[in-house]
């Protein structure tokens, strides 16, 4: 069966239409509508506390909505099956851990377990699409690893192997790059820009620095006290002012010629 | 911090042989130490570690079944025992052997496969090596009101059916305190822990209350021993094995990814909350049923799942090679505990103890995070 040729190659579309969302009893997010662009990478941005990643966990089917509806191929995300979305839907949380002496090789076999049943333990499409996904994250050498001995570029590489092995076409990251050095975050950015453009994935993603969201993603969201304040084209949308509400700091914006991005200089504290 | 230290001894110990950072890599990646097995569209992937464990455990429990069948106040040789078990030979034999020793193991086997299954599902659920079902109250529950039966009724009104009643009690009181097993089970055991003490504070006021017949009677039930099962309890813990441990096993794909954060299960489709009430379930039947025949026994639902844990593969939950590993581990503490101070016999409770105990202490003083599953 190509049945997950058709994952593949097929589009799926998220949306976010009118929800409010709340953290125990503290509405953290009020009346918010999205709707991801498909085959995109999406980056939310926004300071602490700004409900993004509240806004992520719902669109992930983690955390139901307390109005409003999130769609996913326009069918509400909280009545679908569990495993159905997992098979349209990859997730890879911030807090990924995982049982201790675990091999590369054996996590990502762990991101089969969706298209898995009793009598489907190990297909031949799952061998294909496991070797497939340890290739793109380029781990073939340390595929017999233990995630607890690599470093945490290479260890958030084998995370996101699991979330390519579950041959989703959309793929929810949060802060995959918190706690990774300057080096380290390229490496998982540049994995996830080629999941994009050569996987066809629509990829979401909560990210803290806003330069590295405006370099590696199309389209930004930013969030404030759980609204969208500006969305569009990091070109389009950052500007001193917006930078101004979302963080309080003062700064002048220069187009990095390279890469066409913004970049903030002469950075202080917000006086006012 | 200290658990990222124990994570990196763990690793390195472990790295032995394989290929190391520069070692030479395999190009080859399909699954490794399995049998994959596939059939017109269908595949089964068979840990081959979990597999041979389950044959040393099986070789195990043969060899254990017929030496506690064999060996006791009138040793019979293992040739008489098969014999007098296929109803042939001497009638004496198969009157000692099918009337008087077999239900007694019969009663350890199946108290020690459920006290294990009950610790490996608990200490899944909590990702906690250490739980079992003595530190959720269940067994002090199940003494409790054990006990509660014989001190305050002049004829002991059915012990078992109420050691039952009180592991379930305990469990529910937990439960409902705790407010459900929660993320890492820490509350939950914290809780049981409690309810723990208050069941053993009752027993003891209770027991000190008696008189000093009545005491001796409920000592078995404040120890654990296979003495005087009776044989309701023990057919009924049979059945509720023969329901749980199928269900176990068809929940393992299902359970081994309990042991990663919560949302990395939820991403996967695994219906978190559902499967941790079924299998906190399973945990407290087996366990409530095994102290209704063997009383409060400790330490076999730490060691026997610990020691399937080294016979299995380290991806799955080994919840068979558990129920087998307690079934041999409490066989063979009861026939300890009917031949080394023979005649005198040593209940089988106080055996585990003596055993575990130390056992226990060597795990925490090995370094390794308790959290390691």
């Amino acid at each position: 069966m190509s049945e997950f040729e058709h994952d593949r190659a097929q589009r799926a579309t998220l949306e976010a239409s009118g929800i409010a969302m709340d953290y125990g009893h503290r509405r953290v997010i009020e009346r918010l509508d999205l709707r991801l662009p498909e085959g995109k990478v999406t980056a939310i941005v926004g300071p602490n506390g700004c409900g993004k990643s509240t806004l992520l966990a719902g669109l992930a089917r983690l955390h139901a909505p307390s109005a409003g509806v999130i769609l996913l191929d326009g069918e509400p995300i909280y009545s679908l099956a569990p495993r159905d979305v997992a098979r349209r839907l990859a997730l890879l949380p911030q807090e990924a851990n995982a049982p201790d002496g675990l091999t590369v090789l054996e996590l990502v076999q762990f991101g089969r377990q969706p298209h898995q049943g009793w009598l489907r333990q190990w297909s031949e499409e799952d061998q294909r699409v496991l070797d497939a996904a340890i290739r793109a994250a380029d781990l073939v050498e340390l595929a017999d690893r233990p995630l607890e001995s690599m470093s945490g570029g290479q260890r958030q590489r084998a995370w996101l192997a699991m979330a390519i092995a579950q041959t989703t076409p959309l793929l929810l990251l949060d802060e995959p790059t918190s706690a990774l050095d300057l080096g380290h975050q390229i490496e998982v950015f540049e994995l996830i820009r080629s999941l994009s453009e050569e996987g066809g994935k629509t990829v979401v993603m909560v990210v803290h620095d806003l330069v590295s969201a405006c370099r590696y993603a199309d389209h930004l969201v930013a969030m404030l006290d759980g609204r969208i304040v500006a969305e569009g084209t990091p070109t389009e949308v950052v500007t001193p002012e917006l930078v101004r509400e979302l963080y309080g700091i003062d700064c002048r914006l220069v187009i990095d010629p390279l890469s066409n991005s913004p970049i903030l200089t002469e950075i202080r504290r917000c006086r006012s | 911090m200290m658990q990222r230290l124990g994570a990196r001894a763990g690793a390195n110990r472990r790295q032995g042989p394989g290929p190391g950072p520069g070692g030479t890599s395999r190009s080859d990646l399909s699954p490794r130490d399995a049998w994959l097995l596939r059939w017109r569209g269908h595949s089964l992937l068979l840990p081959r570690r979990s597999l041979l464990g389950l044959a040393w455990l099986l070789l195990g429990l043969m060899m254990v079944f017929i030496a506690s069948l064999s060996i006791g106040s009138m040793p019979l040789a293992p040739q008489r025992v098969i014999a007098a078990l296929f109803g042939s030979g001497d009638p004496l034999d198969i009157y000692l052997v099918r009337e008087l020793r077999l239900g007694r193991l019969g009663a350890a086997l199946a108290s020690g496969a459920g006290f294990a299954l009950s610790g490996c599902l608990l200490q899944t659920l909590t990702r906690n090596r250490l739980a079992m079902p003595d530190i959720i109250g269940i067994n002090n529950g199940a003494t409790a009101f054990a006990v509660a039966s014989i001190v305050a009724l002049p004829m002991s009104f059915a012990p078992p059916m109420l050691a039952l009643v009180g592991a379930v009690t305990a469990t529910a009181l937990t439960f409902a305190l705790a407010g459900g097993v929660g993320v890492r089970g820490y509350r939950f055991i914290i809780v049981g822990v409690g309810i723990g003490a208050v069941f053993g504070a009752l027993t003891n006021l209770m027991l000190a209350r008696t008189s000093i017949d009545a005491a001796n009677a409920a000592f078995p039930w404040t120890v654990g021993s296979l003495n005087g099962s009776g044989a309701g309890a023990q057919t009924m813990l049979w059945i509720g094995l023969a329901v749980c441990l199928p269900l176990a096993m068809a929940s393992t794909r299902g359970l081994s990814s309990l042991r990663f954060a919560e949302p990395v299960a939820l991403g996967w489709g695994v219906r978190v909350a559902r499967l941790r009430l079924f299998a906190l379930a399973l945990a407290v039947i087996c366990a409530a049923l095994a102290v209704a025949v063997a009383g409060p026994v400790g330490m076999i639902a730490l060691i026997g799942p610990e020691l399937a844990r080294r016979l299995s593969s380290h991806r799955s939950v080994p919840v068979l090679n558990a129920a087998l590993a307690g079934a041999i581990l409490m066989a063979l503490a009861d026939l300890l505990g009917r031949t080394l101070l023979a005649p005198v016999e040593v209940p089988v409770g106080i055996v585990t103890a003596l055993v575990g105990g130390p056992y226990l202490i060597w795990i925490l003083l090995r370094g390794d995070s308790p959290r390691a599953l």
